[in-house]
């Protein structure tokens, strides 16, 4: 039997797609068949940051020896289990030059533009995990997926540049249908077929792509920009129909659970406790079936203003107003906001770590770029923002080391990211933050 | 060849849709201004041109303050990956309602001769149609031709004539014509000025938050509204209409940013009276305030800041602790002297939005009230400033909030800001971070006296009379509805752009509907800037970035 496009269609619009038969598409694909018959592929690896506001406390995370081996302290306690599977970063620097430090936006935006900002939530360049994205999404089916743990829709720190942010799924239940919804095609099932409905979506695209031509008329650059902007946004729509037109690559055998309740979406320190696992798991199932190979998590916003209930001080307002205490040399009750940041990450990593993959785990072939936007929080300071570095980026990483970058500058992080993510890139930053020198003691 | 699935489009022909590159003309219409669609924009749209049983569902960009107004983020963003995904699944969800058996009937212009095959009159009728409205212009020959193909290859592909319209209907709804309002201007002697269809968008969405309805579109098309008379005729007649109150509703939303009510928390351990209905009743009872008295009532702007009139609900009842003997679901009330409040500035609303989860925040009510009602933000305070004697509840010597922030404010970097924006803080610490109102703190009476620029006031009523009395205030707010109107952020509209229509705002006893009708109806409003020297090409590659 010859199965053509008209049948195809006709069958889903009559209600019997059920009976379409698998390998319909093998005449069209590419010839030969090929696209379909597409397994076996190294597994990829991932890219994604994980975002905390207000830092940590100096006298609680920082070691005091660099390299491997070096001792524990209590501010990480929670990220023990992995300890073998990061890198610790301490000490660099983000360059402000001529530029003021923006409180809360200058460590933020220098650490993943290499550039020190000139405007409060404006990027001025795109944010490394979508370089990186130009390099490794093609495939998946989403460029990249953003989360924002309190469930704020303005909290994304991932853009093309400018004061455009990739929105942010805010809770459970929006992960879990951005990524298991329609459209979704779960690669642990063996019978897999196509959505024919797709190639109408394709086509409503190519329709809205020819619209471009009458928008040029004497545009200026700033709408350019913008107008380039939004085509090449629907460009990214047709790559993930293209991707939900072919049978997904198998990389782990997971279960996708059935979906969330709504729930409550706060900046309460237990509401984050409940939920961030959740979107962790979610995350880490969207990953390992190909969703997505890109992600940025934010636990909190700059300035962070979480908080535990019954005490009238958010993190960001502690950190300013309590006094340091003296006999132990730090502010007690902000210390405990930052342990409870790495405690958000420390269940991100369980998530990655608790799926295998090949040889490994889904967290042996990511690189996860933990950050934050200050130092001393109290001071809005720059220079020795911690930074983690997750996962061996299949094994193009080594782990398990405290590196302190003696004031060097925090762009040498984003350019070790990229060498390690495959890009083909030497220096990166601008000013006093451009660099050539990636870390080259955690380079495998 | 790209992909598989454009071979198989390739193959069957349907794809060959080639939009004709039309020739550019000297005096042809350019693109002036390009504003992308607020989500309430969106959603009042697709009620007007499709009904209200229309669902819309889904996820929309966040917009982002920028001089002190959401509607310039509309002429600043774009649409991003991630964010055009999400308005994809919206168009799609529409359009699939609109061809629904249901709705077909009330919804499309014409029956097809056949519902299983193509027929191209009636799609022609439907697409032309929508397309009008959706692009608040008729659609060109070639955008309606590449509808029209693809409305009946699908047809012909699916056997069904709905089906086809309805990805045909979505290419609209995806299309950037309708998620952004592209704004195009032509040659006025030596200015230039935005084309009929940009202007009836422009008064449609200042007044009514919504698509052009068809008597304006018409105006356009006539070109009464390339004339001053037509312009007035036009406003006299949307001005008329109880639609102007939503319109004003979103303006008054933008104005006095209540769309933060949906971003902040409260605790519940301290504040147990606090929810998400609290928070809706209070943006409520803001608006219905702020619409009552300036439309309605057509009264002194000033008042905003000394009325003691309001609306209240159950649950505002509970929070201002007031009697609620009213089945109904919303009525008038009237705050007695002693109750220290005046006007919107001591609303809930306000109170809780410029507050922390846990307590009230001078600075935060000061910093907010300054910028939304004076346009003088507070500069960022110095990076290493040392807050702690802010918080240190253990000092014998400063009990009370006053207290410390004042310790605080006579360090010399700090005093410059706070004197800026605290005493106008301090006068509302009467009502805590959900705007309960409270006498003490810490055992002790709360003090809520201020001076600003040389004058002394206190409580809520003080400040209240203080903005009311402030020539700065109706500067300021002439300033945000002329930004808000032209897509501007407000902090670069030249002075003596404003300076007329607020020489009449005080004139006339400051009445909002003379001074939307002086902004809709001048020339200026419709000023567009000259087009770009050299026409910018969009780049045709966009695959690599």
């Amino acid at each position: 039997m010859i199965f053509t496009r008209r049948f195809l269609l006709r069958g889903l619009f009559q209600g019997s797609a059920a009976t379409m038969a698998l390998p319909f598409l093998d005449c069209f694909l590419d010839g030969k068949g090929e696209a379909l018959a597409a397994t076996g592929r190294a597994i990829p690896t991932r890219f994604g940051t994980f975002f905390w506001g207000c830092g940590l406390t100096k006298a609680l995370y920082l070691p005091k020896s660099a390299g491997a081996n070096y001792e524990d302290t209590p501010q990480l306690a929670s990220l023990k289990p992995y300890k073998g599977k990061f890198n610790l970063l301490s000490g660099f620097r983000a360059y402000v030059d001529d530029k003021p430090n923006i409180q809360h936006w200058t460590g933020n935006a220098a650490i993943t533009t290499g550039i020190a900002p000139a405007e409060d939530t404006k990027f001025d360049a795109k944010t490394i995990d979508q370089t990186i994205a130009d390099n490794i999404a093609q495939g998946a089916r989403f460029r990249s997926v953003e989360i924002s743990c309190c469930g704020n829709k303005r909290e994304s720190y991932s853009s093309l540049g400018g004061s455009n942010i990739n929105p942010p799924e805010i809770s459970p239940l929006g992960l879990y249908t951005r990524l298991f919804g329609p459209g979704f095609q779960d690669p642990s099932k063996g019978d897999w077929k196509p959505n024919p409905e797709i190639l109408l979506q394709q086509s409503v695209l190519s329709v809205v792509a020819d619209d471009r031509k009458l928008l040029s008329k004497g545009v200026g650059a700033g709408d350019r920009a913008r107008l380039d902007e939004y085509f090449t946004s629907v460009r990214e729509l047709e790559k993930t129909l293209q991707v939900e037109l072919q049978r997904p690559e198998i990389t782990a055998q997971v279960e996708i659970p059935t979906a969330p309740e709504e729930m409550p979406m706060n900046k309460a320190v237990p509401n984050l406790r409940r939920v961030t696992p959740i979107l962790a798991r979610l995350l880490a199932l969207g990953l390992a079936t190909d969703q997505t190979r890109v992600f940025n998590m934010a636990f909190s916003e700059p300035a962070s203003t979480i908080y535990v209930p019954g005490d009238s001080r958010p993190f960001h307002q502690s950190t300013h107003e309590e006094p340091v205490d003296e006999t132990v040399g730090y502010q007690p009750i902000t210390s405990k906001f930052s342990t409870y940041s790495m405690e958000g990450f420390a269940t991100l990593l369980e998530a990655l770590d608790g799926i295998k993959e090949g040889n490994g785990t889904l967290l042996d072939h990511s690189l996860v770029f933990a950050y934050t936007d200050t130092s001393n929080a109290k001071l809005h300071a720059v220079d020795g923002i911690p930074m983690i570095l997750a996962g061996s980026a299949s094994a193009r990483l080594k782990t398990g080391i405290h590196y302190a970058g003696a004031s060097t500058s925090v762009a040498r992080v984003g350019l070790t990211v990229q060498q390690a993510m495959g890009l083909s890139v030497d220096r990166w930053g601008t000013d006093s933050n451009m660099t050539n020198k990636p870390i080259s003691e955690i380079l495998a | 060849m790209r992909t598989g699935a454009k071979t198989l489009l390739f193959l069957t022909g349907l794809w060959l849709v080639v939009a004709q590159v039309p020739a550019f003309a000297a005096q042809a219409p350019y693109l002036a201004g390009l504003r992308r669609l607020t989500e309430t924009q969106y959603r009042n749209s697709i009620a007007d041109i499709f009904g209200p049983a229309i669902v819309v569902q889904g996820r929309f960009e966040p917009d982002r303050r920028i001089g002190g107004l959401l509607a310039a983020s509309g002429t600043t963003l774009s649409i991003t990956p991630s964010g055009f995904e999400g308005y994809a699944k919206i168009a799609d969800s529409i359009a699939k309602q609109v061809v629904d058996e249901k709705n077909r009937a009330k919804l499309l212009a014409c029956t097809p001769k056949s519902a299983t095959a193509p027929d191209r009159a009636c799609a022609s009728r439907i697409l032309e149609h929508y397309g009008l409205l959706l692009f608040r212009r008729p659609l060109g020959a070639d955008e309606l031709k590449a509808r029209l193909d693809a409305a009946e290859a699908t047809t012909k592909l699916s056997g069904n004539f709905y089906i086809g319209i309805r990805y045909s209907l979505t290419t609209l709804l995806s299309a950037p014509d309708f998620l952004f309002r592209p704004e195009m201007a032509v040659a006025k002697g030596k200015d230039f000025t935005l084309d009929g269809y940009s202007r009836a968008a422009r008064l449609s969405y200042l007044l009514w938050d919504t698509t052009p309805d068809p008597a304006l579109l018409d105006a356009a098309r006539s070109g009464a509204l390339d004339t001053d008379s037509g312009v007035k005729e036009q406003v006299a007649r949307l001005m008329a209409s109880p639609r102007l109150e939503s319109g004003m509703r979103s303006f008054f939303s933008d104005f006095l940013e209540l769309d933060t009510l949906g971003t902040i928390t409260k605790d519940p351990t301290i504040y147990p009276k606090y929810s998400d209905e609290v928070a809706a009743s209070a943006r409520e009872e803001t608006l219905r305030t702020t619409i009552d008295l300036t439309l309605k009532q057509d009264g002194d702007f000033r008042d905003l800041f000394t009325t003691r009139k309001t609306f209240i609900n159950r649950s505002l009842a509970w929070v201002y602790a007031v009697p609620y003997n009213l089945s109904g679901e919303w009525m008038p009330y009237e705050f007695r002297e002693g109750d220290g409040r005046s006007g919107i500035v001591s609303q809930a609303s306000m109170l809780s939005m410029f507050s922390h989860p846990g307590r009230s925040s001078p600075t935060k009510r000061g910093v907010a009230l300054m910028d939304i009602f004076l346009c003088e933000p507070t500069p960022t305070p110095p990076a290493n400033v040392d807050f702690s004697i802010v918080n240190d509840t253990n000092n014998p010597k400063l009990r009370t909030v006053r207290d410390r922030l004042n310790a605080h404010a006579t360090t010399p970097t700090c005093a410059s800001c706070h004197t800026h924006s605290d005493p106008i803080g301090l006068t509302l610490e009467q009502f805590d971070s959900i705007g309960e109102r409270r006498l003490k703190d810490d055992g002790r009476d709360i003090d809520v006296s201020a001076v600003m620029a040389g004058k002394h006031f206190a409580g809520a009523a003080g400040l209240g009379q203080y903005l009311h009395d402030n020539p700065k205030v109706p500067a300021c707010f002439v300033r945000k509805l002329y930004a808000y109107g032209t897509g501007a952020s407000s902090e670069d509209v030249e002075k003596g752009t404003i300076q007329p229509f607020l020489d009449g705002f005080i004139a006339g006893g400051y009445r909002l509907a003379s001074l939307l009708k002086a902004i809709a109806t001048n020339p200026q409003f419709f000023g567009a800037p000259p087009p770009a020297a050299n026409p910018s090409k969009l780049s045709m590659n966009t695959t690599a970035r």
